[in-house]
């Protein structure tokens, strides 16, 4: 049996697409000093440091190098990991089984990207081999712009719908002082009036490029108790990845590109014993780049019924006031620096169990949530937290 | 005195400095491997798409793979051509520019990038020639047309140009 882990603080950056007022580590510095202020504990405390970045989005190589005696890394155990998009669930994961092990007591992770510096979408399509598939790459926005498609032509959702989330999403990162984003979007109108970036995708369907950082800390059952009175437990993390980049279908019949989703949540839920996520579970922090892409994952995590995504915005259960809060924090597609944004998930789904979520906390009371990461090609790391075990 | 005598030297041997310029496009190589070369000569001498089958699921993976993805077992060297028709599975139409990320070009635009669902169904990323938005759609039929000039081949599945839309009777006969 594993050790158990919790989250003891949590420390994250505001959002912008631009700070040219500070160098990357000093920017990754707020979000681990907001941590350790949270958690009341100095770096000396924390015996390993974890870091996540898509490495070469800011056109540099090992861009952890360059901030060991920032974040009080210096001379201390820890790596950089970057799975892509998945990046941060995968730090969240690998600080969650170095703790989880006995290796650690308390070790921090930290998300990261400082996108005024490079060019993601030149990153995202070099991703794709110069002897595999370049010259077919569309970057990320082509990619869930084929999600959308396919999602338009088979689940009978219509642009209203996307307009929906997408006002769900603005209204609450209006209410959350880190979030990008904040239009103040007051119609479905207004957002279908929005430009078309690439067709069926509008500018407001899709997430912004943000610079920010986010850092938690994790601790040993016995010393989580010792460090604070609102433990957030980690009750259990699933990976699953896939064979990368071969033709990148969503939804492939097929079979060959497994919905990593479906893998993830099955083997989540039968440990956990969830048979219904949507009871069993309060609230969910998940990570979608795009509105269209919000109802697809509703479906695959099983919040509803296949087909049947786009109904459960039109019935307001995912709104903060709902049943069912889906991205309380405004999401991904308010604020998407993107090694952060998975680490971002966890941070918002455990600020709701505490309660500290402050004006953008559920109005219900949250016992269980789960955060998810989406990244590469349609990898899933699924995150369920707790407030007691 | 010091300073003479090294200078001496340098004449006697030259030092093996290396020589850096930055002004012409950075030179990369890639190699394909045993597999994936394959698929690269195919394409190159025959104007074939060529996948590999597994010896246990009988699946054929493109690209060609050493093992199984899902059997995870050794593929060993059974290949399996692939038909040059399928339809549009799934399609995006960019019109936003995007940039080589190696060599600094801008690439075609508009760019119509789609799964192709081939004739045998496997799934084969490629793009279209239709560049008419009001065109594309799922299910249309298309067709690989490849670089005719045998010197310009050997880039793998840059190879084929493009897939073009074809009726269902032109079809037919490709598969004929």
């Amino acid at each position: 049996m594993p050790n158990r882990v919790a989250i003891v603080g949590i420390g994250q950056t505001y959002h912008k697409s631009k700070r040219p007022d500070v160098s990357q580590p000093e920017m990754v510095a707020e979000a681990v000093r907001a941590a350790l202020a949270d958690a009341q504990l100095s770096i000396q405390d924390v015996e390993a440091v974890f870091s996540a970045n898509m490495e070469t989005f800011e056109a540099i190589y090992l861009p952890d190098h360059g901030m060991a005696a920032e974040v009080g890394a210096f001379g201390k155990p820890g790596f950089k990991v970057n799975t892509g998009g998945t990046t941060g669930g995968s730090v969240v994961a690998e600080g969650f089984y170095m703790v989880a092990s006995g290796l650690f007591d308390i070790a921090m992770v930290i998300g990261f990207e400082k996108q005024d510096c490079g060019d993601t979408t030149a990153a995202i399509t070099a991703a794709v081999t110069p002897i595999w598939g370049k010259g077919a790459a569309t970057g990320a926005i082509g990619e869930f712009a084929k999600q959308a498609l396919s999602y338009i032509e088979t689940s009978g959702a219509t642009e209203e719908h996307a307009a929906m989330i997408r006002l769900k999403a603005d209204r609450n990162a209006c209410r959350n002082p880190y979030a990008h984003l904040k239009l103040g979007l007051k119609s479905v109108d207004e957002i279908l009036q929005s430009a078309y970036l690439v067709w069926p995708l509008r500018i407001l369907d899709f997430c912004p490029q943000s610079c920010g950082a986010c850092a938690l800390i994790f601790a040993s059952e016995q010393r989580a108790k010792k460090i604070t009175k609102k433990p957030v437990w980690i009750a259990d993390v699933e990976v699953v990845h896939q064979e990368p980049f071969r033709a990148g279908v969503f939804g492939d019949p097929t079979g060959k590109e497994t919905y990593t989703q479906h893998v993830a949540c099955e083997r989540l839920y039968k440990r956990n014993g969830i048979s219904n996520p949507r009871k069993d579970i309060d609230m969910a922090e998940i990570y979608e780049p795009s509105n269209w892409e919000e109802m697809n994952l509703y479906e695959h995590f099983h919040f509803c019924e296949k087909g049947e995504g786009w109904k459960l915005i039109e019935k307001g259960i995912t709104e903060i006031e709902g049943e069912f809060p889906v991205n309380c924090s405004g999401g991904v597609i308010a604020t998407n620096p993107i090694g952060a944004t998975p680490v971002i998930r966890v941070a918002e789904a455990a600020l709701q169990i505490r309660g500290d979520a402050g004006e953008h906390q559920a109005p219900k009371d949250i016992k269980t949530a789960i955060a998810t990461a989406l990244g590469g090609p349609n990898w899933t790391v699924l995150v369920l937290l707790k407030r007691s075990l | 005195m010091a300073k003479a005598s090294s200078k001496k030297k340098a004449e006697e041997k030259k030092p093996e400095y290396i020589h850096v310029t930055f002004n012409r496009p950075r030179q990369y190589s890639w190699s394909t491997g045993r597999y994936l070369g394959h698929f690269y000569a195919e394409a190159k001498e025959n104007k074939r798409i060529v996948g590999n089958r597994c010896p246990k699921c009988k699946d054929i993976w493109l690209p060609p793979t050493p093992v199984c993805p899902k059997c995870k077992v050794d593929m060993g060297w059974d290949w399996a051509e692939l038909p040059q028709t399928g339809e549009v599975y799934q399609y995006t139409y960019l019109v936003m520019p995007l940039w080589d990320p190696h060599y600094g070009e801008k690439w075609a635009n508009p760019y119509p990038s789609a799964i192709i669902l081939l004739d045998n169904g496997v799934f084969y990323r490629h793009r279209l020639e239709e560049t008419d938005k009001d065109k594309l759609r799922a299910g249309i039929r298309v067709q690989a047309v490849w670089k005719e000039d045998y010197e310009e081949r050997g880039h793998g599945m840059a190879d084929i140009l493009y897939f073009k839309t074809i009726d269902e009777q032109e079809a037919k006969r490709c598969l004929q």
